[in-house]
């Protein structure tokens, strides 16, 4: 009996669910195994359509991109959002829960708009960004940040900070409340200064947050597309191309569906595989 | 001597809140300001104040369209994953069945997936189901998308719930529905409105769906409507910051007031 009303409590998240993710995950992989032509399906060809990924040259860069997305997110919005929760932490509750909130903001606004945004201080004409840079005497710095191959990934990639160092923040915040205060008074009364009691104290015990979070950034840097889309479209060039914005060029630009489908497997396997890393790793400690 | 490294925080803390809040205070000058002043720098206070940006983007460039339509579309997303999620997260944290593990691994495995991973499929699907150019096609695979997240929070909300308050009510003699409406929704009450926020905030976002879904201008959501403005006339500053605000005013108001749910439910997750 209670078996029969769990089936039917998941009813209707599991066919919504099922109709419109499990089953195209499953036609993605069935397409990818077939040759095509102008969208319609012809040969089953096996792998053969996986063999292409070797000599695509934007697919690799794409992937570097991705790669390098993650280690540039780990190393700025994630430590920014660590050092923020730590000094934060021992703030009165309203200003912690006011600039949780300021760094929060970002968050909330569509990426298509935060690119749109950025766009305009990144502009080479009337941008902000330069504007100041002249403004202070650092003129022969600035440029034209996104549309100069060897700027525009980092450009964007402070945009992408921008929009995830408070989410960080308030992740922390919530993990490092969690923390025995009275760790923190004993490390006082033994006269330890703030940077010892962050590096001995804070830091090893926001290890299983930190990890959530590093993951969670590396698997929203191979799914994110709307950023790149309404400001670079991936260039200049391919300079800022990531696998979904290839995916998309090859399936609504090209037509392609065999090669589209093939790049969304690869996309597939590596977040389902980082997920499951996630999972594993958390659940084991 | 201890007030040093205070001050410095303090520093640090305020360049922060400076990073977050620039970029919106500058589109909000622009948005204010007419053509005739747009080279006076993007810092100066644009004068005369000027509300035409914004009068002339939501009458002529159809954003007053493009809101109504992120506001359907949202809130039916919403409902839908309302009424879906917390009755598959409350039979994963409460109830016992068979192949209740490999159902929930199965909603965990679609929490990671993108949309642009499936998109070659979904599109294919919506046209044969007549879903394209429509509002329904977009809201369907966007709750559905949503759908692992919001049933992973919903389990993590449920868990709380104490088993003896279900137990005496399936004691009295009701059924699980009756204990579920009865009993467990006026307990999760905080839990469902972060999940209402949450989603409502990530459908509102969503770019990619509508942006292939639908062809016809008079259904497209307010971000799909900014992007192709900045596209179409690249010059007009004032308006397109106009129309940015007009996308996020709504999502930052809605923050604000509702902070404490929203960290809630963000820090539910991650936490546990």
């Amino acid at each position: 009996m209670p078996t029969r009303s769990a089936y039917l409590f998941l009813l209707p998240a599991l066919v919504l669910y099922v109709a419109f993710v499990a089953i195209p995950i499953m036609q993605i992989i069935g397409f990818s195994l077939f040759d095509w032509d102008n969208g319609i399906r012809g040969d089953f060809v096996g792998m053969d359509n996986f063999a292409r990924l070797g000599g695509d040259r934007v697919f690799w860069s794409a992937l570097a991109h991705n790669a390098i997305w993650v280690v540039l997110t780990l190393a700025f919005p994630l430590m920014a959002g660590l050092l923020l929760a730590a000094i934060l932490a021992e703030r009165g509750n309203n200003t912690r829960r006011w600039l949780a909130a300021i760094y929060f903001i970002p968050r909330t606004i569509p990426l298509v708009v935060a690119g749109i945004i950025w766009g305009w201080i990144y502009n080479p004409l009337f941008g902000l960004l330069n504007y100041i840079l002249e403004g202070i005497g650092l003129g022969f710095l600035a440029g034209a940040w996104l549309a100069e191959p060897g700027s525009a990934l980092l450009s964007l990639n402070i945009v992408g900070a921008w929009t995830f160092f408070g989410f960080c923040v308030v992740i922390f915040l919530a993990a490092i409340q969690s923390i025995d205060p009275s760790l923190y008074e004993a490390a006082e009364i033994d006269g330890a200064e703030w940077w010892r009691k962050f590096r001995d104290i804070t830091v090893p015990l926001l290890k299983n947050s930190t990890l959530f979070l590093g993951l969670y950034a590396a698997i929203e840097a191979m799914r994110f597309f709307d950023l790149i889309w309404v400001t670079t479209q991936g260039g200049p060039g391919y300079a800022t191309e990531v696998l979904t914005t290839h995916i998309y060029k090859t399936f609504f630009l090209v037509g392609d569906f065999g090669y589209a489908a093939v790049l969304s497997v690869v996309l597939l396997i590596i977040v389902l595989s980082l997920s499951s890393i996630s999972f594993w790793l958390l659940k084991s400690k | 001597m201890n007030n040093l490294p205070r001050h410095s925080q303090t520093v640090v803390l305020i360049a922060f809140a400076i990073y977050a809040l620039a970029p919106v205070y500058l589109i909000f000058l622009a948005s204010m300001r007419s053509e005739a002043d747009l080279f006076s720098g993007p810092l100066s206070v644009p004068w005369p104040i000027n509300v035409d940006n914004y009068r002339r983007v939501w009458q002529e460039s159809g954003f007053s369209v493009f809101f109504l339509n992120s506001l359907k579309i949202s809130t039916s997303v919403t409902v839908l994953v309302v009424l879906c999620a917390p009755l598959a997260g409350f039979a994963f944290a409460k109830m016992q069945f068979k192949g209740r593990e490999p159902l929930f691994a199965l909603f965990l495995a679609g929490l990671v997936v993108p949309a642009p991973s499936i998109i070659v499929a979904l599109y294919g699907n919506l046209q044969v189901l007549g879903m394209i150019d429509s509002h329904i096609g977009v809201i369907l695979p966007q709750a559905a998308l949503l759908m692992p997240f919001s049933v992973f929070l919903m389990r993590t909300v449920m868990q709380d719930v104490p088993d003896e308050l279900i137990e005496a009510s399936l004691m009295d003699g009701a059924t699980f529905f009756e204990t579920f409406i009865r009993v467990v929704v006026p307990v999760v009450r905080p839990g469902l409105m972060s999940l209402i926020l949450i989603v409502f905030l990530f459908s509102w976002q969503e770019y990619l769906l509508p942006l292939v879904v639908l062809q016809t201008e008079s259904l497209k959501p307010i971000t799909v409507g900014a992007a192709s403005l900045q596209g179409r006339y690249g010059v007009d500053y004032g308006g397109i910051a106009a129309a940015g605000l007009i996308a996020f005013a709504p999502l930052v108001v809605l923050f604000l007031i509702m902070q404490r749910s929203f960290v809630r439910g963000i820090s539910a997750g991650a936490v546990k």
